[in-house]
């Protein structure tokens, strides 16, 4: 999953986009609105977290812009909690807000939802044969008993689930696994893959040669 | 009683209550002058027939010629002199004056009514007068009219009795002048003769009585018609009067419940409620403008306080996620650090600010150099000037002026260092100090990209911030109201001039006294 957080304030930033890492997010930040949109117009985002009140453009202009061309999930961040400012982010194409100061747990659950959503589910469990996806919890079991994976490979299970029936090119998985900051080595991502394999069965991950990846 | 102490019910009672007795009055008055006129006119009719009655009165003559006689002898003046009429024998009347001739066995005097004042008397005339003549001495009356009501002493009707019984007792009683005698339908006056006859007369007053019933049932008819039409008209023009107050109190009720947006609508501007009005919507707008600019200022502060914390939650919560090295949890706390200082700043202007608006903000009153508290503030952002690249040229006159130093040079700072943040990298930041008019005039402008024309009103209000990226920790946009509320404590003015990609000048003018 990766996410763009966009946000003026250094501190809230660089804290913001460490927490969310530490979630096995991938994270991009933008420090004011020209760069914000910038990004979130040239990257397929799983979902943007977006302040409002930005130098340069406001969060108002970023999301009206972007939804011209993305349908990309967006939860805003606000200061200002009156019904009017809520109900405009919502009807400018926001998902979401969450009302600052607020807390990361808060943050957390409405980004899953929002990704959830955009997935069409309605649950945090997925349910793939003997595997069974918590993306509360992040927690994956095979056949009722818990595996332990890496964050990054926890997040290519995911985002695989979350595309199920789908065919996922390798350059997606670069594009929602790794953010703008790591070299990607490509052959990261067949280890992450042959590892999975390895924890929840050779035929969990179908590989479509010339194609990509696809859990059916 | 909650009744009586509506406005409206009060002045309806009071001239309610004025108008009935205006009422009563003119009525009653109308009613007696109507019942004097037909009663002066039954009188006349009465003592009209008095004389008529007297003038039928004659002694018989000695010898038997009295048949003829009386009706054409008869003088006018009879009644008042001698009862006897013979003009032609006036030795006759001498001897009849004294009472004790007359109680002597004379004979009684005669009654004849002529026959062509006859009409005068019968049922057959409305009013029905009748008449009884009472000899001298009393006892069986000498004469009395066919239709005297004593008829019906057969009757046991009570007005009948009641009109034997005066008729009876007057012979007795009667003095002159002669009275009026009114009772029941019937009004009476009786004379006596100077020869002692008494002659009594009446009528039936039921026309004029109906006459006056008549004429009070129209009085009081048109008297209750004048007063509803007066109630209705006067309940009107209250109605009319009070409605103001209505909408007045109407709307101060919304307003005491929280809708300052509501007003009085003024329809009759001249009026003095009209004018009430006025004063109060005006009021209300003060009232509105304040307590919008107060929760502005509430929401504005609040808003301002959110990133701080937020940065301090985020911080914390990420830091405690898991364990971390000494190196991170340094950078966390340096953070919080910061953002904990760019609270402390925002409480203290706000704090700053709010004593200036309380007025509790008490300025030292010193004589001092404004020169010198300008020069210093200069110094003192040099080192800010010189990591910009932006040059300081200072043209500062000497002057003196009475203030607090400190305040003043956080004006002049403040100023400054707007000017210095605001500017270009190689730009200018002059610094001007001149006397005019009895007046010191600091002028500070810089070759910054300027401020818009839309938004250069508002660079004094509170928390307003011309351009959103011009923000940075510890700038929430407070800066020029303090240097506001400073320089108008100081009895000064402060203003601001603009032009696009030339740069800004603020302009502060201080009283030199």
């Amino acid at each position: 999953m990766r996410i763009l957080v966009v946000e003026d304030e250094p501190d809230l930033l660089a804290s913001l986009a460490q927490a969310l890492r530490e979630e096995g997010y991938a994270v991009d930040t933008a420090a004011n609105g020209a760069d914000g949109l910038f990004n979130a117009e040239g990257t397929d985002y799983d979902a943007i977290v977006l302040d409002v009140m930005l130098p340069g453009m406001d969060g108002w202009e970023i999301l009206k812009r972007l939804r011209k061309t993305k349908k990309t999930p967006v939860l805003m961040l606000t200061a200002r909690d009156q019904t009017r400012d809520r109900v405009k982010g919502l009807d400018t194409g926001a998902d979401d807000y969450v009302v600052k100061p607020f807390d990361l747990e808060e943050v957390f659950a409405r980004l899953r939802a929002i990704i959830r959503r955009s997935a069409n589910l309605t649950t945090n469990i997925i349910e793939i044969g003997d595997v069974q996806i918590d993306t509360a919890a992040r927690h994956v079991f095979f056949k009722d008993k818990a595996v332990e994976l890496t964050a990054r490979e926890y997040a290519l299970v995911e985002f695989m689930a979350l595309h199920r029936g789908e065919v996922v090119t390798r350059t997606q998985l670069y594009e929602h696994l790794f953010d703008e900051n790591e070299s990607s080595l490509s052959n990261l991502l067949d280890v992450h893959v042959s590892n999975v394999r390895k924890k929840l069965g050779a035929e969990f991950i179908v590989t479509r040669r010339g194609h990509g990846y696809c859990i059916e | 009683m909650k009744i009586l102490k509506s406005i409206k019910w009060r002045l309806q009672l009071w001239y309610g209550l004025i108008l009935v007795v205006v009422l009563a009055g003119f009525g009653g008055t109308a009613y007696q002058l109507e019942r004097n006129r037909q009663f002066r006119q039954i009188d006349e009719e009465l003592h009209r027939r008095i004389g008529v009655l007297a003038n039928a009165l004659h002694r018989p003559p000695p010898r038997g010629q009295n048949a003829e006689r009386p009706p054409q002898g008869l003088p006018p003046d009879g009644q008042d002199d001698n009862p006897p009429p013979m003009g032609d024998n006036p030795p006759e009347r001498m001897p009849e004056r004294p009472h004790n001739i007359f109680l002597n066995g004379r004979p009684p005097l005669e009654f004849h009514l002529p026959e062509r004042d006859a009409h005068l008397f019968g049922a057959s005339e409305a009013h029905g007068f009748y008449y009884i003549i009472f000899p001298r001495s009393g006892g069986k009356e000498i004469a009395r009219s066919s239709n005297y009501p004593n008829h019906e002493i057969t009757t046991t009707s009570v007005n009948s009795l009641r009109v034997v019984n005066v008729f009876s007792e007057f012979p007795a009683r009667i003095a002159k002048p002669p009275q009026m005698f009114s009772f029941d339908d019937y009004r009476e006056t009786g004379d006596v003769l100077p020869s002692g006859e008494q002659i009594w007369i009446g009528c039936s007053i039921l026309p004029e009585l109906k006459e006056l019933h008549r004429t009070a049932v129209n009085l009081t008819l048109v008297g209750s018609l004048i007063l509803v039409v007066g109630l209705a008209g006067g309940w009107w023009l209250v109605t009319r009067a009070l409605n103001p107050i209505n909408a007045i109190s109407a709307t101060a009720v919304k307003i005491s419940a929280g809708d300052l947006s509501q007003r009085i609508n003024v329809a009759e501007a001249e009026s003095e409620l009209g004018q009430l009005a006025a004063v109060l919507n005006s009021t209300f707008a003060r009232l509105e403008t304040a307590f919008a600019q107060q929760r502005q200022f509430a929401a504005d502060a609040a808003h301002e306080l959110r990133t701080p914390v937020s940065v301090i939650l985020t911080q914390t919560q990420t830091a405690l996620n898991r364990e971390r090295d000494a190196e991170s949890y340094k950078q966390t706390v340096e953070a919080c650090q910061r953002a904990a200082q760019r609270m402390r700043k925002l409480i203290e202007s706000l704090l700053e600010l709010a004593r200036f608006d309380a007025g509790q903000e008490v300025l030292k009153r010193l004589r001092l150099s404004f020169t010198k508290t300008i020069s210093d503030s200069v110094e003192m952002v040099q080192t800010l000037a010189e990591e910009r690249g932006v040059k300081i040229i200072s043209k500062i006159a000497p002057l003196e002026l009475t203030g607090d130093s400190e305040r003043l040079a956080q004006v002049v700072t403040n100023l400054l260092a707007n000017a210095i943040q605001y500017n270009q990298p190689g730009g200018e930041a002059r610094v001007t100090l001149k006397s005019q008019d009895g007046l010191a005039v600091l002028e500070i402008a810089d070759t910054g990209q300027g401020i818009a024309p839309e938004d250069l009103p508002r660079v004094f209000e509170r928390f307003y911030r011309a351009d959103q990226s011009r923000t940075g920790a510890g700038n929430a946009g407070l800066g020029l109201s303090i240097c506001k509320a400073i320089v108008e404590a100081h009895g000064g003015t402060i203003e601001v001039a603009s032009e696009k990609n030339r740069g800004t000048t603020f302009t502060v003018r201080l009283p030199l006294t």
